[in-house]
Order: C-alpha cells, then sequence, then structure tokens
C-alpha cells in the first residue's frame, strides 16, 4: 500500500506538470485579454498598455511568461522600465517557491486573495455537503427498505425534480419568497436574509445569526447532491439486501435491523464513501450561482470574477489549487475503498 | 473494527472538524461602528472595488469609494461645472492663473490650494502631495498614466499651498486633470513611494481627505467607512457611517433597496427604473446627460484588413451607404421598446454642455430616403432574393452581396442586444442583409496582440456605447477620429477613418478661447455629420436609485454618484 501510495504521488508531480502547462496556455491563449477596457473604461489607453504589458509580465514570449511563472525572473536581468535595457534583477520567485504573482485586478497577493476567500468557501461547502450526506443517506435507506412504498415514490419523484432544479433558479426563487415575501411576524422585518454571512453590525461568533445565513444558501447547494446521493443509496442499498448473505443472516434469526445496519449498511456505504471522496474539490472550488446570488464571498464568485476580467494569475491560481485537490482526491478515493474493504489490495 | 464503525468515525470527523472550522471562521462583523443606527447607510454593489485609485483600473466601484474618502484639486457637477476641491480657486486666464507663452505655445498654470484641508490623521495637505502623486503616476517602472501628463514639462512647488504646472503646449483639460472621477493627490507622509502608484498599499488602506474614512474592508462581503472628523467643510458630512456591501445579484440589490436593506444601488438599468418608479420608499436620481452615446461603429476597411486605402471595405466605405444605414435605424422606437422611454436621441459627439452644437440637425428616419440612397450608390435587388447586390457600386464586384456582420457586447445586456436585433431586422427589410454575433467586450474591446476583433479589424458593423469623460472632448475626439489613431493599438479609430479637414480642426481646438473651441467643435460636428465614421443614436439614462430617507443623491455622468456624499443627508 505505501508503495502504490508512493507510485501515485509520483505520477501526480508529473500529472500537475503536464496540467499547469495545458492550463497555462488555455487561460493565456482564451479570446480577449486583461489589456482590454473594463468596466467605465471601454479601452486601456495606447500609453497605458506598454506600462501595464510590462508591469504585468505579459511583454515576454508565452513559454518565457510560463517559466516566470513556474520558476520566477529573480535570477534574471528584465527591464523595469521600458527603455529596452536590462538593468536589475526580476522580483517573481514562481510557484515552485510559493510566489503566485500579484491580481492584475487590485494588485495583492494572489494567495491573499485566495487566503481572503478559500475559509468562507470550505465552510459553506463543508456544511452543505454534510447536511446533503446526513439527509441522503437515511433517505436512500429508507427508500430501498421500503421499496415501492408511498415514501419510496415521493422521495423517488423529489429526487428527479432535485436533479433537475437549477441552483440558479432555486435561489432565486428562494430569495423571492423567504425575502421578498414573507416577513417576521413580530418584527415586520423579512423573515430570511438575502445573503452575507453574518449579519452587518453583529457582535462577536453568534451560532443562531449564523444558521439563520446559513439555511438558504445551503438549502439551495445541497438539494442537488441529497438527490442524487439518496438516489445513490438507495440503488447500493437495494443492490446489498437481495444477497443471499443477507438472507443467510436473517435465516440464522437475526432481527432485520441487525442484519440491514451490520451486514446491509456497511457493505453499501462503501461506493458511496468513495463517490464522496471524488467530490470533495467542490469543498474548494465552491459552488458559483450560490455564492453569486447569496453574496457569499468565496472561491466561486472569485474564480468567475477572474475569469471574466482576465486576471491571469488569480485565475492560473485557482485552477491549479482545483487541479491539484482533484488529484488527492482520487487518490483518497482509492485509499478509503481499499480502507474500508479489506477484500481490496493494490500492488 | 468493523467497516460500519469507519464509516460513522469517517463522518463524525467531518462533522467535528466543519463545526470548528464555524467556530474558527473569520469574523465579518465590522467593528466599532454599529450600521443598524438611523444615521448611517448602505451602499450596494456587485464587485469589490479592485483599490481606492480609479487610475489603475477604472471599474467604477474603485471611483464610488475614491469619491467617499479622497479629493481632487477640482470636480465637476451634474451640469458640467467645474467645482474646487483642494483647489483654492479655479485658475483662469482672466485671474491671471493661466499664462501662455505666445513664441512658444507653453502654458503656465499656477494652483492656489485651500489651508484647510487635512488629511484624517491631521497633516495638512499641501503642495508636496501634488507634486509627490505626479511623480509617482510618472515613474516608467510602478507608474501609470492619467490623460495630459506627456504635455506637463514640471510641477514647481512655489509654497506650501502654491504650485505651478508647466506644460509644453495648451492642455484645454487642465482644469480637471488633477480631479474629476479618477485622479487624487495622495499622502506623501503616508504612501510608501518604493511600492509604486500601480501597486502601493495606501490605495487599499487609503488616509483620508474626503468627508469619509475608512475603517474596515472584509473582502468580497463588505466596507465600512466612519465619518472624517478633520473634513475641512465645517458640519459635514451629516451622515455618521456609510456600508458598501457588496451584492452580486442585480434583483437582490433591488428587493434590497425596496425592503429597505440598502439606500443607494447605482447604475440602475431602465427596467429597474420603471420597475421602481411606482415604489414609495425608493427615488431614482437622473443625471441631465448622459456621455455614453449608443452608436453605430463602421469599418472602412475590409473586414480584417485595416487599411481602407489599400483595402477599402466593398460596402461601407461609400458614405452614402453609412448614410442610408444611419436613415433606415428607428431610434425613438428603439428608445420606447427596449429602454423603456429613458433613452434619449443623440446625434453628435457635442450635445452636452459645455460644448453644445445646434447646427447639425438629427438626421431623419426615413426608409424611403435609405433604399433612395443606397441605389444612388449602385446597390440594387435584382434577383429577387431580397438581398441587395452591387450593380456598378464601384466599391465592390459586380453581384456582391450586401451581407455583413454585426457585432455587439454581451455585458451590456438584453437592452442592447435587442436593439442589434431590431437594427438587424429593419436593415433587412431594405435589403441590406446582417448576421448578428454577440461576443464579450474584452474580446471586442482586446489589443490586436489578443486578437481584439476591433483593433484586428476583424468586423464590419459594430454598436455599442462610448463618449468622452468630464467636460474636454478634444482628447477623446483625437482617440476617436484623428489619423494619427487610425492605425491597430494606436487609438480607437477603429473603422480606419481619416480626413484632413478633421485633423486640422482637431489642432484648431487646442486653444484656451472658449468662444474659438465651440465653434471649432461645431465645425467638426459638420464634417462627422456629412462623413458619418460613427452612426450615433441614442443615449440610454443615467440613473442611480436610493431610499426616500437618503436625501442629496443626484446622478451625473461626470462622475461617480457619490461625487456629493458629504451633502447628503438623512431624513
Amino acid at each position: 500500500m505505501t508503495y502504490y501510495i508512493l507510485r501515485r504521488l509520483i505520477q501526480t508531480v508529473g500529472l500537475l506538470f503536464l496540467l499547469s502547462m495545458i492550463l497555462f496556455a488555455l487561460v493565456n491563449l482564451s479570446p480577449g485579454g486583461p489589456l482590454a477596457g473594463q468596466g467605465q473604461s471601454r479601452h486601456v489607453q495606447p500609453e497605458k498598455v506598454e506600462l501595464l504589458k510590462r508591469q504585468f509580465g505579459l511583454d515576454q514570449p508565452l513559454p518565457v511568461q510560463y517559466a516566470i511563472w513556474l520558476i520566477g525572473n529573480d535570477w534574471m536581468k528584465v527591464d523595469v522600465d521600458g527603455d529596452g535595457v536590462k538593468e536589475s534583477n526580476g522580483t517573481r520567485q514562481g510557484i515552485l517557491r510559493g510566489d503566485f504573482g500579484f491580481s492584475f485586478r487590485t494588485r495583492k497577493p494572489v494567495l491573499e486573495e485566495i487566503g481572503e476567500r478559500l475559509p468562507n468557501t470550505i465552510y459553506l461547502m463543508s456544511i452543505t455537503m454534510l447536511t446533503a450526506i446526513l439527509l441522503a443517506i437515511p433517505i436512500g435507506i429508507l427508500s430501498a427498505v421500503r421499496q415501492y412504498s408511498k415514501f419510496d415514490i415521493t422521495v423517488t419523484t423529489f429526487s428527479f425534480a432535485g436533479q433537475a432544479i437549477p441552483e440558479f433558479w432555486l435561489g432565486l426563487i428562494l430569495i423571492l419568497v423567504f425575502y421578498a415575501w414573507l416577513k417576521n411576524p413580530f418584527t415586520g422585518e423579512a423573515l430570511m436574509p438575502s445573503g452575507g454571512i453574518t449579519t452587518l453590525g453583529l457582535q462577536g461568533f453568534n451560532l443562531g445569526d449564523r444558521i439563520w445565513h446559513l439555511a438558504l444558501p445551503v438549502l439551495t447547494g445541497a438539494l442537488g447532491w441529497i438527490s442524487w446521493y439518496s438516489r445513490f443509496m438507495r440503488s447500493s442499498m437495494l443492490e446489498v439486501i437481495h444477497k443471499d448473505y443477507l438472507r443467510t443472516a436473517r435465516a440464522k434469526g437475526l432481527p432485520r435491523w441487525m442484519v440491514l445496519y451490520k451486514h446491509g449498511l456497511s457493505n453499501a456505504l462503501i461506493p458511496l464513501i468513495t463517490l464522496l471522496a471524488l467530490d470533495l474539490p467542490y469543498i474548494f472550488s465552491g459552488a458559483i450561482f450560490v455564492e453569486y446570488l447569496f453574496a457569499w464571498p468565496g472561491m466561486g464568485r472569485l474564480y468567475y470574477q477572474a475569469a471574466e476580467q482576465r486576471d491571469y494569475p488569480v485565475l492560473m491560481t485557482v485552477l491549479i489549487i482545483g487541479a491539484t485537490v482533484i488529484i488527492f482526491s482520487n487518490l483518497l478515493a482509492d485509499i478509503l475503498y481499499a480502507y474500508l474493504d479489506p477484500r481490496v489490495r493494490y500492488e | 473494527m468493523s467497516a460500519t464503525k469507519r464509516i460513522f468515525i469517517f463522518l463524525a470527523v467531518a462533522v467535528i472538524l466543519t463545526s470548528s472550522l464555524a467556530a474558527c471562521q473569520q469574523n465579518t462583523q465590522p467593528a466599532g461602528s454599529d450600521p443598524a443606527t438611523n444615521n448611517s447607510i448602505t451602499i450596494v454593489i456587485p464587485e469589490d472595488p479592485p483599490s481606492f485609485n480609479p487610475v489603475i483600473t477604472d471599474t467604477g466601484y474603485d471611483s464610488l469609494v475614491m469619491e467617499l474618502t479622497m479629493l481632487g484639486l477640482t470636480d465637476i457637477d451634474q451640469n458640467g461645472n467645474v467645482f474646487t476641491e483642494i483647489a483654492a480657486e479655479l485658475p483662469t486666464t482672466e485671474n491671471g492663473g493661466v499664462v501662455q507663452d505666445e513664441t512658444t505655445g507653453a502654458m503656465t498654470v499656477t494652483w492656489k490650494m485651500r489651508e484647510d484641508v487635512q488629511w484624517s490623521d491631521g497633516v495638512p495637505v499641501t503642495a508636496d502631495d501634488v507634486i509627490f502623486t505626479y511623480n509617482a503616476i510618472l515613474d516608467p517602472n510602478q507608474g501609470s498614466w492619467i490623460p495630459g501628463i506627456d504635455y506637463i514639462d514640471s510641477i514647481e512647488k512655489i509654497d506650501d499651498h502654491t504650485f505651478i504646472i508647466k506644460y509644453s503646449s495648451v492642455y484645454p483639460g487642465y482644469l480637471t486633470q488633477f480631479g474629476g472621477e479618477q485622479v487624487v493627490i495622495w499622502p506623501a507622509h503616508y504612501c510608501d513611494a518604493s511600492q509604486g502608484f500601480s501597486a502601493w498599499d495606501c490605495a487599499r488602506q487609503p488616509l483620508s481627505n474626503g468627508p469619509f474614512k475608512l475603517e474596515e474592508w472584509v473582502n468580497g462581503d463588505h466596507m465600512t467607512f466612519v465619518k472624517n472628523e478633520n473634513y475641512f467643510e465645517t458640519g459635514k458630512p451629516a451622515i455618521d457611517s456609510v456600508i458598501v456591501q457588496i451584492v452580486p445579484d442585480q434583483a437582490v440589490r433591488k428587493t434590497m433597496l425596496i425592503n429597505g436593506d440598502a439606500d443607494l444601488d447605482m447604475w440602475s438599468t431602465e427596467q429597474m427604473i420603471d420597475e421602481l418608479k411606482d415604489v414609495p420608499n425608493v427615488e431614482v436620481s437622473m443625471s441631465p446627460d448622459n456621455r455614453w452615446v449608443m452608436r453605430i461603429f463602421f469599418n472602412l476597411a475590409a473586414k480584417g484588413t485595416t487599411n481602407p486605402i489599400a483595402t477599402p471595405h466593398p460596402i461601407l466605405s461609400n458614405v452614402k451607404v453609412r448614410q442610408a444605414i444611419r436613415m433606415a435605424i428607428d431610434v425613438d422606437t428603439i428608445a420606447k421598446e427596449f429602454f423603456y422611454g429613458y433613452a434619449k436621441p443623440a446625434w453628435t459627439e457635442f450635445f452636452r454642455p459645455p460644448y453644445v452644437c445646434e447646427n447639425v440637425a438629427r438626421p431623419s428616419f426615413d426608409l424611403e430616403g435609405a433604399k433612395a440612397l443606397l441605389e444612388e450608390a449602385g446597390w440594387t435587388d435584382q434577383d429577387g432574393d431580397g438581398v441587395r447586390e452591387c450593380h456598378d457600386c464601384r466599391t465592390a464586384e459586380e453581384g456582391y452581396p450586401m451581407e455583413m456582420e454585426f457585432i455587439t457586447y454581451s455585458d451590456y445586456g438584453e437592452p442592447l442586444e435587442l436593439t442589434q436585433q431590431f437594427v438587424a431586422e429593419k436593415l433587412g427589410g431594405i435589403g441590406i442583409k446582417l448576421n448578428i454575433t454577440v461576443v464579450e467586450g474584452s474580446v471586442l474591446w482586446a489589443a490586436s496582440t489578443d486578437g481584439g476583433i476591433e483593433q484586428s479589424g476583424n468586423f464590419d458593423m459594430d454598436i455599442w456605447d462610448d463618449g468622452y469623460a468630464g467636460i474636454d472632448p478634444t482628447d477623446y475626439l483625437q482617440s476617436y477620429y484623428s489619423t494619427d489613431a487610425a492605425t491597430p493599438d494606436n487609438g480607437y479609430n477603429y473603422g480606419r477613418w481619416s480626413n484632413e479637414e478633421f485633423d486640422s480642426l482637431l489642432e484648431e481646438a487646442y486653444t484656451l478661447d472658449e468662444t474659438a473651441r465651440l465653434e471649432t467643435f461645431c465645425k467638426m460636428a459638420t464634417v462627422l455629420d456629412e462623413q458619418v465614421p460613427e452612426a450615433l443614436l441614442f443615449t440610454a439614462s443615467n440613473a442611480d436609485a436610493h431610499s426616500s430617507r437618503l436625501q442629496g443623491v443626484q446622478s451625473s455622468t461626470n462622475d461617480i454618484v457619490t461625487w456629493n456624499a458629504a451633502n447628503w443627508t438623512l431624513k
């Protein structure tokens, strides 16, 4: 197992290197660029363009830009004032030494930007996923155990609807109903907040306020997952409960709940855990629509903004983090599978 | 350990981790102030300002927070009048503040500053700050560029509150060069010059000399501003604190305004103005004019090329065709149907104070006239397929179809896309077939080296909005219509239109004689009207929605809505 993990880790390094090259090329070669005007300006003045190219390092050929992004330019002379003479060493250290550059938009270090957003996304997405899991597993089990019952049919119907409803629509409807229409009968204010992490001006940590702000975004984000996981759990459980060894256990006189819990559930959960591990990247990448609608300052919004405004350094960092998490989640899924199912061995 | 137990341990660990994360998660409340008090307002905007320095990014949101906190020498009101901020008076030729050397053409401007303007730390704002700002912008490594900076030879300090700017030649925009909605004076004792104008920390944690000072900025969530006790206007601002809350979705921002949770939502669309007009606790402030004129850009060079002499456009190089297209666009219907009646017709660049030219009449909407012009130009439909062809048109081969690509940008939204479809449909009705394309603004306007559609000349006709900022159109006219700007990445004369008469008029416009300037601009208006390098159509609204309790809000096309925030009151 250790040898297997080591081998996978070494493969990961090579894969990430290759991915970084492809992503860098795709991001830089996509139509448009950071030197087009935005917001109030339709253009960047020609006088500014040369200056910005130099400040952003866009005056170099693409392979050189990639090399500088990777290993920095503090070891080579660069032309900092645009007079054509390379007079002093650059200041970039490259991502291999932890320097992800600065945002074209804010001129702040990219890691600082991501550091401000990542905890918010992990906070929202982990609670969303956890809510989805905690609801989906019992729903899936009950559906399987009471196959074709009214409960099963109802859950099945809602599951399909849940998977079909787009997040941006559901979010808007929830805001409309719980923020615009329904009022708190005691205070006359909106029943739920329209967005944000906490109420502005509230001092200290207030668990109730946090939950109040989480409710709508979590519901919007979790509905699809609840539907998807509960369907998965249902079919996984159904597959297991019709196995011979369960019938044998029942024949031996074990109570039904013990058969289901000890022999059924433990086997039915294994594929779900693998699936969960594969979905882990969402915790880091965030959900663009949920963050956008509920004014949640997370990674999804940062990524969307960076893509829209061609903020290459931010875009590259978010993509590389995403790629790394996906690769490691796959590895984790494989390891967990072996850990949970003793029959699986990697050699 | 059984597999079930292992799974539950895994889930339990996940629950514990998540709960602890919630507890450790950064506290995002503003410290010190309570926005719930009645003397506080909330402004909702869709994204964080990149910084407080609009010279670097110009998203509009940077101007919004800049106007709350920082001052320039001067600013412009909604009617185009320049007023002083840090400056004690406006230097003019009449008061001796502006002197022109008749032999060299050089211009010297003497600025006197108010002596009672202080930074929020109590340090006075002086001429050293102005010189510091100028040098920082000029820095070839980390500096930037502002209009007219190339005309400046030097800035010299006379005393703490007087300095002179020496220009190599006349620069008519001198009054607002260090003011307006973009340029402010930065504190020499606070900003770290070594970090550079484009990236210094003081653009994100600014020292204020305006009505408010930044107290807290939680990225992506909100910013809190409190009253600057050292603000020079006694008794102002009347509002204690301003919360700028980041709410990306427009529908949510509008609902917050209606629910009373927001006091101001800038840049209201026409649809929103219409929806809010009957809401009792909301008002919409409209600017008297809007500088953004919706217009059609004609490429005079063949698509994919940038030289109209070597490779003229087979259809649009004939001025009669351009005139016909302008004549066939029903601006009034567009204004009524897609802009809820809030768009106003505009047909010349010189339609708002201080330069209003009435010598150019509004082009008539006349389909029959347009057809006649096209026929005169040699474009008729002889094969009966509904699309005209060249028959002795002299700009294209015989039989060449009158079919072109018509592009707009997606960022503007539905009204522009509907306008584009409407124009294409109506022009199709008179035999001009337009194939519509919608692209992102960053693709349309990118540099030619980045594949920018317009700079590369990869278009026939485009429709989008632009117009000069502030009150001096000369830099804008230079960039859009001069022969100098008719080459890729050298300006925005995308149609590559070149006209000697216009170029010489442009030179004449660089004068301090306001009467002569207006006369020159009106001559330019005639040339542009006859030659139609662009077909100007209308201006949409420039409006900002605010709560009824917030008084004094005045939308202005010359500045962002917070330009007069010091005067706002709450009822």
